[in-house]
């Protein structure tokens, strides 16, 4: 089929893998690249619960503004659409404020 | 106290950056303060650390040349860094940053505010599961992760970002389950004359178009996504035919996917200018609520500069003129001579703005699009409101987005509101029988971004507090 | 056509409402008007701690009724008795705690002083270079933000009229009353009532009186939802913290740390100067609080006179003119103090005694 578009992705250099844990799963992504990148690539969308209704809830602006992909990483909140991937990071959902 | 500069700029996009190199060009002591790593804002955003090499398109030549330029320039460029609080001080005006996990200030003569624009996207049953993500969005991660959003998308939108995005995931090796827009193919006929003051942008959007009716892609116009199904993500989106208005009229088909890109144009980002203390007007032309600039970036703030779609959303190439013009102000502001400079870019800022301002035409959401959102729908994600829970309060009396705010937490919660004013502001118009213009946005707060605890106190000996007086007894 | 009210009451806070259902309930027919939206001033946007510990000892009467009155409204503004401790860290604070405590305990509010350990027990996360600490049961909070959402609800069952982003611009004597000019038009009443907290002063200046009222600019913080960090009100000696968490999760944090701006210009500034020292203090005490991200800082103008005791009473000098307002603690006292004022005004002797706007403010009358 002719493409005015071209698929690219081949081209495409990477740098290399590495593992990290999201929730305690082993997930590989990119060294460098932004968690919530390698998440999608691991075809793990779903990052927290909404603590209003417990929906289930995934990165959506992916420029730091939304707060949807807000994960722990060693007790704190991070936009994971910020945080750059190293090896062996810990990566936790949000549980805070459930009780509420 | 940290060392004062000339001009501090807010924001590395396209308008920020050029404001930044023509302020420096002329002398000026210049910090350019960024969220991202480097310069490009998310028109050229750059490519992650991540992504050793790509083929080049025009956004990333356009980017890198920029970045060059800053680069090559005296400017102090502080990536990964977030203005958190701007305040005036005798000096002229002191920003709070947050870079490195720290709380730092730096204070300058003069203030440029170059924030652009984030999403409106329209609320929809369905828009807060896992893989649907902003139009705009999809843009981010396309340009940082040279990826696809998932397998199969729906690329669901209004003006020329809907073609974009989609030309993107087929480039990026996805596939495009289909492509829902408003706009007629009378819209875009419409907007004809005045795309053709930028043939080179008009061949690309044609270009677009024919490759994905090549690949036989649906390409569903004068329609929207109206519902999006799934347990713990995407599975399948509903597509409605619209109305003139663009009322939703009746659901046409349902179509796989494991994702979904929804954005109804940009408006500008108003918070930094609010917080500075500029007024804001309501111009639905330019997307919405704007802080009153002049056309050279000026306002009746002392020292207070602003460009670019911030104050209007005009696209990348006024942007561009509009930060050149922003940074002559300041440096003038600061005591150079700028002569006749700023002349010189009035009509190019014109003619820029005015293929910009059709492509907003395009964009600006019409009154019926609103219904798609349904009584049940999460209106404010952070606190899951629902479009009845919203509409009861602004029933029974909250007449103000601030008042909707106070008693629902609209707005309250880890977004600020940048999700779900637009939509409040909206729906308090209509429920109340008044113009949009009647209902701004809700008081701008600090911090402009989350900022942690331990940030603000730093390192501290509890004996250093500047603990006051006790109250009278 | 206007229409003429038996009161018109300038000010849509907890006061002003307050006063407006008193006396709507004793057979009067009062209009409320606000310049925005009721309950967003100080009503709306203090820190919404319900302390006897931060309360001053003569008002500690008007406090404990002021109490009950937010209990017994309960849920609709998410009252929750909690308890609170207020700590100290040096010798010095821990001086001023007893001192200060021991006054408030004589006064009435039900304050003991508690060990450590106890302190420890009841709040674990909190620090443990706590020297000193005393205890309140009856402390906690109310959602100050729910205020406006209550009030109009109030308001609109009592059958109550109320303006909102209606200015009172002119107020001009008239023959048997007021005629009041407003962004949304004339309104006349028999009499009036200025409820408007740190904007009296430009209120009062239209009847020709000066009222000495000055603002102070106090600022709140609120940080995202968090695990249980704490379940009770903690205050510092100094009285410079307050911070709760909210059953959402969310930690408030206050203490009347400064802001800037004028209430005429309807802008209250929040200033890093204040906020960084407000939350290294919060840091200090709740050490676990360091991973918070704070979302939000505001301000809100806390009116006050020189002595720093209530206007509650009849204007001098204009007849059938009243002023409430300037009440330290006025979130706390706020329901309670408006009842006495409705009673004034519909003519009853008021259960506690009033606070006279003609006062000597430099010396010490009350």
């Amino acid at each position: 089929m002719i493409r005015l578009v071209p698929n690219q992705s081949d081209s495409i250099q990477r740098a290399p893998l590495v593992d990290f844990t999201f929730n305690g799963r082993i997930i590989s992504g990119h060294m460098g690249e932004a968690v919530f990148t390698a998440l999608t690539r691991a075809g793990v969308l779903h990052l927290r619960d909404a603590p209003a209704d417990g929906a289930p809830r995934g990165a959506f602006c992916c420029m730091g503004l939304c707060q949807e992909c807000v994960v722990e990483i060693a007790g704190n909140s991070v936009e994971s659409c910020r945080q750059p991937l190293s090896e062996g990071l810990a990566v936790l959902s949000v549980t805070r404020g459930k009780h509420g | 106290m940290a060392e004062p500069f000339d001009i501090a700029v807010l924001g590395a996009g396209p308008a920020g950056a050029n404001a930044a190199l023509e302020a420096s060009r002329l002398g000026c002591r210049v910090v350019m303060i960024d969220e991202q790593s480097h310069a490009g804002g998310q028109v050229w955003r750059a490519k992650s650390a991540a992504v050793l090499s790509a083929p080049e398109t025009p956004e990333t030549s356009a980017g890198n040349q920029l970045r060059k330029a800053v680069s090559q320039s005296a400017i102090a460029h502080l990536g990964d860094a977030r203005v958190w609080q701007i305040e005036q001080v005798p000096e002229g005006w002191s920003l709070q940053i947050l870079v490195g996990g720290r709380s730092e200030t730096i204070i300058a003569k003069a203030l440029v505010l170059a924030t652009g624009a984030r999403e409106f996207v329209q609320p929809i049953p369905g828009w807060t599961l896992p893989g649907v993500i902003g139009l705009a969005g999809a843009t981010s991660l396309m340009k940082q992760a040279l990826m696809p959003p998932g397998h199969r998308t729906v690329v669901s939108g209004s003006g020329p970002l809907v073609f974009f995005v989609a030309s993107e995931i087929r480039r990026l090796g996805g596939t495009v389950a289909a492509v829902v827009t408003p706009n007629s193919r009378m819209d875009w006929i419409g907007a004809l004359p005045s795309m053709c003051r930028r043939p080179d942008l008009m061949w690309r959007g044609m270009v677009w178009m024919a490759d994905l009716m090549l690949a036989r892609v649906p390409i569903f116009w004068r329609h929207a996504v109206s519902d999006v199904r799934g347990e713990d993500a995407v599975s399948s989106v509903q597509i409605s035919k619209l109305g003139p208005d663009w009322t939703p009229l009746r659901t046409v088909k349902t179509v796989t996917s494991d994702s979904v890109c929804l954005g109804n144009g940009l408006i500008p980002a108003l918070e930094a200018a609010q917080l500075a203390g500029l007024e804001i007007t309501h111009a639905p032309e330019l997307g919405g609520w704007v802080p009153k600039v002049a056309k050279d970036g000026s306002t009746n703030l002392r020292g207070v500069f602003m460009c670019g779609d911030g104050v209007g959303i005009r696209g990348a190439s006024a942007a561009e003129i509009h930060g050149k013009l922003a940074g002559l102000s300041a440096a003038e502001f600061t005591g150079k001579q700028v002569g006749l400079q700023k002349n010189r870019l009035y009509a190019r800022y014109a003619a820029a703005s005015s293929f910009g301002l059709a492509m907003t035409a395009l964009s600006v959401p019409r009154p019926g699009l609103e219904k798609l959102a349904t009584p049940q729908t999460i209106m404010c994600r952070c606190e899951s409101l629902s479009r009845d829970q919203l509409l009861h309060e602004i029933e029974a009396g909250a007449a103000s987005t601030n008042a909707v705010k106070s008693g629902l937490r609209a707005g309250m919660g880890p977004c600020g509101g940048k999700f779900c004013q637009t939509a409040i502001a909206r729906l308090v118009a209509s429920t109340k029988g008044l113009e949009e213009g009647a209902v701004p946005p809700h008081t701008a707060r600090p911090p402009l971004r989350p900022v942690p605890v331990s940030a603000l106190a730093g390192d501290f000996a509890y004996s250093d507090l500047p603990i006051p007086k006790p109250a009278p007894l | 056509m206007t229409q003429a009210y038996d009161i018109a009451i300038i000010g849509g806070g907890i006061m002003g409402c307050g006063t407006a259902l008193r006396v709507a309930k004793g057979g009067m027919r009062p209009i409320v008007l606000d310049q925005g939206d009721l309950g967003q001033g100080a009503s709306g946007v203090n820190a919404g701690t319900l302390s006897l510990q931060i309360k001053r000892v003569k008002l500690m009467p008007y406090a404990l009724k002021g109490h009950a009155e937010w209990e017994s409204i309960g849920d609709a503004v998410g009252f929750r008795k909690t308890g609170g401790y207020t700590v100290a860290f040096t010798e010095r604070e821990a001086e001023l705690l007893h001192e200060r405590q021991t006054l408030k305990a004589e006064a009435g509010a039900p304050i003991t002083f508690v060990s450590n350990n106890a302190l420890r027990a009841a709040e674990p996360h909190l620090s443990h270079k706590v020297r000193a600490a005393s205890y309140c049961p009856d402390d906690g909070y109310a959602n100050s933000s729910l205020t406006g959402q209550y009030y109009r609800a109030q308001l609109r069952d009592n059958g109550i009229d109320y303006k909102e982003r209606a200015a009172v611009t002119t107020i001009a004597g008239s023959a048997g009353g007021f005629e009041l000019g407003t962004s949304k038009g004339v309104i006349s009443a028999t009499r009036v009532l200025l409820a408007a907290g740190a904007w009296l002063k430009p209120l009062a200046a239209l009847l020709d009186v000066e009222l000495p009222v000055q603002a102070r600019i106090n600022t709140v913080s609120v940080t995202e939802r968090m695990p249980p960090l704490t379940s009770t009100v903690i205050g510092h000696a100094t009285g410079l913290l307050t911070m709760k968490q909210k059953a959402n999760g969310t930690v408030l944090v206050g203490g009347g740390w400064q802001g800037r701006g004028m209430p005429q210009e309807g802008r209250g500034e929040v200033l890093s100067s204040s906020v960084a020292p407000n939350l290294a203090l919060a840091q200090y005490a709740l050490p676990d609080l360091a991973k918070a991200r704070v979302l939000r800082s505001w301000t809100g103008f806390e009116a006050n006179v020189p002595d720093f005791y209530p206007l509650a009473g009849a204007l001098s000098g204009v007849e059938d003119a009243y002023v409430l307002g300037c009440v330290r603690g006025g979130y706390t006292i706020g329901p309670y103090i408006g009842k006495l004022m409705g009673d004034y005004i519909l003519g009853r002797e008021p259960e506690l005694p009033l606070f006279d706007p003609g006062r000597d403010f430099t010396k010490d009358v009350i």
